[in-house]
């Protein structure tokens, strides 16, 4: 065991021979090691923001909807009433309290939307404003007017463009007509029934979320509302959206749920269920992401390669002297490693300090996007303009763990080199 | 710099061929890395263009002024008169960088199936022998087959909307529009074919058809059409030759010719974003590099202490010394892209070849900006990234060999003869 | 006696005042039944009107003619020229609607949105030519003009839509002419005050029992050039019709 802590000395103190060289060699490569922990937190955190907007600006981490509303979208399904009670009673208990940021129930159709000037067909979508703005982004986009409140039962909140087609502003009047949900139970002949209703509503706000998709399309008004104008009974939703603290949680309560509501005619969705399509970019960024760390680190790797076999390599005449004064190859061998994971070391504190200090700053301040892309946000990674970076320390840890072992791994060629040096070649000074 | 100097930097670097040798291989595989992850990216980004464009963008389109954003069914190429169709296709594809060039006709309406299930749709009329060789829609035919000139009344709808109003090959569908003329254009047609692009919005949505019936369908005369697709040997020139079509079309028809950027903006935007990835790689690998070569030469120029001070003595001028020293690092880098290249090529010509399938992680099929991506990763050769590595790295090396350089010159020949 | 004065004069201007009020409440009333009136003029239980429409725009002019049932909500458009448009029907029943095509001989199911859009290109929707008029249940009137526009003495009337009225118009000016209680001009505002449609009438004959224009000009303010002309050739009101006109069979007819 002495030995061991000896060689450890030695290791060290043998590294800062050349202190020059060291340093240099540190920084460079604790710069390639800041980069790397750098990126891997922004883009840990876009993919983070990537799909908490996907979730908040659609049907949350955990989606409770009536079965095959996934597949047809038709407003004819909707959830029973004493399914929507028995979800209720179990976001009060404490085990989902604790997880649960928030839960809207909404009502989803298919309407258009008229004013004086034009009219658009429209995605309607009936909320409780309370519980809306609690989760959903939309209340936080609005450029015009303010979002619903509780209190005024005849506003809504418009897209961007559905605004504009309209020519409507806010406190403009709008007519929206839908058609009524055929009641369960009426003899069905017609593919698509039920009686066109119109009602007179209000402008109360305009919301801009960059997403085309929605600014062209979605309005939201209040669900009793809503309710009212197609004829749902029973205080029936399409969906209820759950939005919990930590998106990790969202297949343990999609399982607890699935189990409490056992029988009934419904389909609880995780956020990769409900959105395939999200789904997919983020593996596909995940594909993307293994490919360049695992370049980086390569590239790292064979810095620390570089620099410590030189240093092997000529020091043969040391390497002579020590095993002629009874040094045994192993422990020529463990010295070697010893000074690459010592190198390693020094590079991952000057890698840490930086990157970590940087990540910070990119955490808490953000990294804004616009000064990246010129040209405009890619609409494509639906993510906030700042890009906040989120570096779990669980990242840290293994990227430093992965770091040592190649540092390792990759010293055991100089290693080996050193412990095979010949007697009495080695000794020859010329 | 004399052809001396060069010698004997050359030289001295084979004065330790271990050393040299290591740093050397340190850098080209660095360098063979940057090759692989540019051929890589590049494979991408041509992929994702390719599919964001060949199923029905197409590479450049040609317009009537100002049909965007409305695309207004009167806006046709030409005017309420419409233009001589085959001699606008001449005239485009008179330029050798055009591969081919195609008509479109464009409307929206209601299909109706027998049963009364009816849904709103996009028509699109399309040339059926000439639009193949721009777009490649007719590979994704999943059942039945494509459009063909001779049967004007088969269509061919994605596999969504098929199921939604409930029709298959065969089956009989009606198209009601507004017509042109503000009639109601209604035809029956036949379900030619089903296709599956994978991307909801056109399987839900899209109906092709031959641009003739669509012409007929909408009272538009043979004519009128509202786009000319594009496609060309190389994509990568698209935005010129869009410059150069609008600047020689417009002396004639009034046109508007745009590029795939602007017509994909999110797709633009990916592709910038995939060369700012590569960017940083480089950055990485010029860190590589520094340490490499500024290791190698400050070992170098420390062991070579007493010989570097005697040629000081005996005539030298800094000067000279630190050109010397520039030059070995100049030749440490070219040696190591030579190396990289030779160990890079063939990796190269395999990513391009079978690709790198990366199956288990992605799913059968992705979706990104608009565009389906396989798993399976194809290389493209990226000659100017390449380059530009290289230059960058060799800019790096005289970069990095500064500082040993700098120090060389700066013995003091009485010193330096004497170290041990 | 200066008491008896005060008081006679309070009583005397208390009279006056009320007389006042009785005319005003007599103009609101004759304002009401001159626009309920009008309102009703193209309305009645049931009614079946062949009209010709021409509709003008940048891509030309057409000329229709067609033949409309209506009985409460349920209506019936047949075109009968010209005759590449004849036998198209159009049928809306309980809240659907439907459309017969000749040319391919089959008939398809149209999302109902459709009443509220533009009818076969026209300044005019479905709803327009089909519906009953609500300027009686959703507008609150207002005598707001009386005299000559133009060549011809009129009275003009600005409708107010009521609190929770289902319109998208913030107010709309009717103007009726004072000879024969005919309506002249109808323009539909916006909240803004903005003229944004306007329907010219004319051409006043006895039809069906009526005394209504015959000749209805609809033009978009925010397209310039495009207008659609509606000709009334026979009205008839009130007629019994059967059920059955109103069904699916009887759109191929």
């Amino acid at each position: 065991m002495r030995s061991f802590v000896l060689l450890i000395k030695i290791s060290w103190r043998n590294v800062w021979r050349n202190p020059r060289g060291t340093l240099l060699t540190a920084l460079a490569l604790g710069l390639g090691l800041a980069l790397l922990l750098i990126s891997l937190g922004l883009l840990d955190g876009g993919h983070e923001q990537t799909i908490a907007n996907g979730v908040r600006f659609g049907p949350g981490d955990v989606a409770i909807q009536a079965k095959g509303f996934q597949d047809s979208g038709s407003q004819e399904l909707l959830l029973p009433a004493q399914v929507v009670s028995t979800i209720n009673e179990f976001l009060q208990t404490d085990s989902m309290k604790q997880v649960l940021l928030g839960a809207s129930p909404r009502l989803l159709a298919t309407g258009l939307l008229s004013s004086a000037a034009n009219s658009a067909s429209v995605t309607i979508i009936g909320v409780i404003p309370r519980e809306e703005r609690a989760v959903s982004l939309i209340p936080q986009r609005m450029i015009e007017g303010t979002y619903l409140s509780d209190d005024n039962p005849a506003g809504i909140v418009i897209g961007a463009d559905v605004a504009r087609k309209l020519e409507v502003k806010t406190g403009s009047k709008v007519v929206l007509m839908t058609q009524a949900v055929r009641q369960p139970g009426t003899k069905v002949k017609d593919v698509t029934g039920g009686e066109m209703q119109s009602t007179l509503l209000r402008v109360k706000g305009i919301f801009r979320t960059g997403i085309e998709a929605v600014d062209a399309d979605v309005i939201h008004l209040p669900l009793p509302v809503a309710q009212t104008l197609l004829g749902v009974p029973d205080n029936q939703v399409t969906q209820v959206a759950l939005f919990l603290r930590h998106e990790g949680d969202s297949l343990m309560v999609a399982k607890s749920l699935r189990k409490r509501l056992a029988g009934a005619p419904v389909e609880v969705l995780t956020w990769r269920e409900s959105m395939p399509m999200l789904a997919q970019i983020l593996g596909l960024d995940h594909a993307f992401n293994y490919v360049m760390n695992g370049v980086v680190l390569a590239m790292v790797g064979l810095g620390i390669l570089n620099t410590i076999l030189m240093r092997v390599l000529e020091r043969r005449y040391e390497f002579g002297v020590c095993k002629a004064l009874g040094l045994r190859p192993a422990q020529l061998a463990m010295m070697i490693v010893g000074e690459s994971l010592a190198l390693t070391a020094i590079s991952l504190a000057f890698g840490l300090a930086l990157g970590l200090s940087v990540e910070h700053y990119f955490a808490t301040a953000g990294l804004d996007l616009r000064l990246v892309f010129r040209t405009g946000l890619p609409r494509a990674l639906v993510v906030d303009p700042i890009l906040y970076s989120r570096l779990s320390p669980a990242r840290i840890v293994s990227s430093v763990i992965i770091v040592f072992i190649m540092a390792t791994v990759i010293s055991f060629y100089p290693a080996l080199k050193a412990a095979r040096t010949k007697l009495p070649d080695a000794l020859k000074v010329l | 710099m004399s052809g001396r100097l060069l010698q004997l930097a050359w030289r001295n670097l084979w004065r330790n061929p271990r050393r040299t040798f290591i740093a050397m291989a340190a850098i080209a595989l660095g360098y063979t890395m940057l090759l692989f992850v540019a051929c890589l990216m590049a494979g991408l980004r041509w992929q994702m263009i390719e599919n964001g464009t060949r199923l029905v963008l197409s590479e450049i389109q040609v317009h009537a002024p100002g049909y965007y954003p409305s695309r207004s069914i009167q806006k046709t190429v030409g005017g309420g008169k419409g233009t001589d169709v085959s001699a606008l296709l001449g005239a485009i594809t008179a330029d050798s960088r055009v591969y081919a060039a195609a008509p479109r006709v464009y409307g929206y309406g209601l299909a109706s199936a027998s049963h009364g299930s009816s849904a709103g749709v996009a028509l699109m009329g399309v040339a059926p022998d000439q639009e193949p060789k721009v777009t490649a829609l007719n590979t994704l035919i999943v059942k039945g087959s494509y459009l063909t000139r001779l049967m004007p009344n088969k269509i061919v709808v994605g596999d969504k909307l098929a199921s939604v109003i409930g029709v298959e090959v065969g089956s009989e569908i009606v198209l009601l529009t507004q017509a042109a003329d503000g009639s109601m254009g209604n035809d029956l047609y036949t379900i030619g074919g089903i296709f599956h692009t994978g991307l909801d919005v056109m399987d839900r949505n899209l109906v092709l058809m031959p641009l003739a019936s669509l012409q007929e369908l909408l009272h538009l005369t043979p004519a009128r059409v509202h786009e000319v697709g594009i496609k060309l040997y190389d994509i990568n020139e698209a935005t010129a030759v869009a410059a150069a079509l609008e600047a020689r079309l417009s002396k004639t028809l009034p046109v508007q010719v745009s590029a795939w950027p602007e017509l994909a903006p999110d797709l633009a935007d990916y592709v910038q974003f995939n060369h700012g990835v590569t960017l940083v790689l480089f950055f990485i690998f010029f860190l590589l590099a520094v340490i490499g070569i500024m290791n190698t030469m400050l070992m170098a120029v420390f062991e070579r202490t007493r010989e570097l001070g005697m040629l000081m003595a005996l005539g030298m001028r800094p000067v000279q010394v630190i050109g010397l020293i520039m030059a070995e690092a100049a030749g440490l880098a070219a040696g190591s892209l030579v190396l990289g290249g030779a160990l890079g090529a063939p990796l190269l010509w395999y990513l391009q070849k079978h690709g790198l399938d990366l199956g288990g992680a992605t799913g059968e099929v992705v979706s990104v900006a608009g565009v389906v991506v396989g798993h399976l990763w194809y290389g493209r050769q990226d000659f100017s990234a390449y380059a530009q590595a290289a230059v960058g790295l060799a800019v790096t090396a005289l970069v990095s060999a500064l500082y040993p350089a700098w120090r060389a010159a700066h013995f003091r020949p009485t010193e330096a003869i004497r170290k041990v | 006696m200066r008491w008896h004065k005060t008081t006679m004069g309070l009583l005397a201007g208390l009279l006056l005042l009320s007389l006042g009020q009785i005319s005003h409440a007599a103009d609101d009333q004759q304002a009401r039944k001159i626009v309920d009136r009008v309102a009703q003029l193209f309305s009645g239980k049931s009614s079946i009107a062949t009209l010709q429409m021409q509709i003008s725009g940048e891509n030309g002019q057409r000329d229709l003619t067609m033949k409309i049932w209506t009985q409460g909500e349920n209506a019936l458009v047949r075109i009968t020229s010209p005759a590449k448009d004849a036998g198209t029907a159009i049928l809306k029943i309980s809240g659907d609607i439907w459309y017969y095509l000749p040319k391919v001989d089959r008939t398809i199911k149209a999302p109902s949105s459709m009443t509220m859009t533009s009818w076969m290109g026209s300044d005019f929707t479905l709803d327009d030519l089909v519906k009953e008029s609500d300027l009686v249940r959703d507008y609150s009137l207002a005598n707001s003009f009386e005299g000559k526009r133009g060549e011809v003495a009129v009275y003009e009337y600005t409708l107010t839509p009521k609190p929770g009225a289902v319109v998208v118009w913030g107010k709309i000016v009717l103007q009726v002419r004072q000879a024969n209680l005919m309506p002249a001009w109808q323009g539909f505002y916006d909240e803004d005050g903005k003229l944004v449609r306007e329907l010219t009438f004319s051409d006043y004959k006895t039809t069906g029992g009526r005394l209504m224009p015959s000749r209805l000009v609809m033009r978009s303010l925010d397209k310039p050039g495009q207008q659609t002309v509606i000709v009334y050739q026979a009205v008839a009101f009130d007629v019994p019709i059967g059920a059955e006109t109103f069904s699916l069979p009887n759109l191929k007819r």
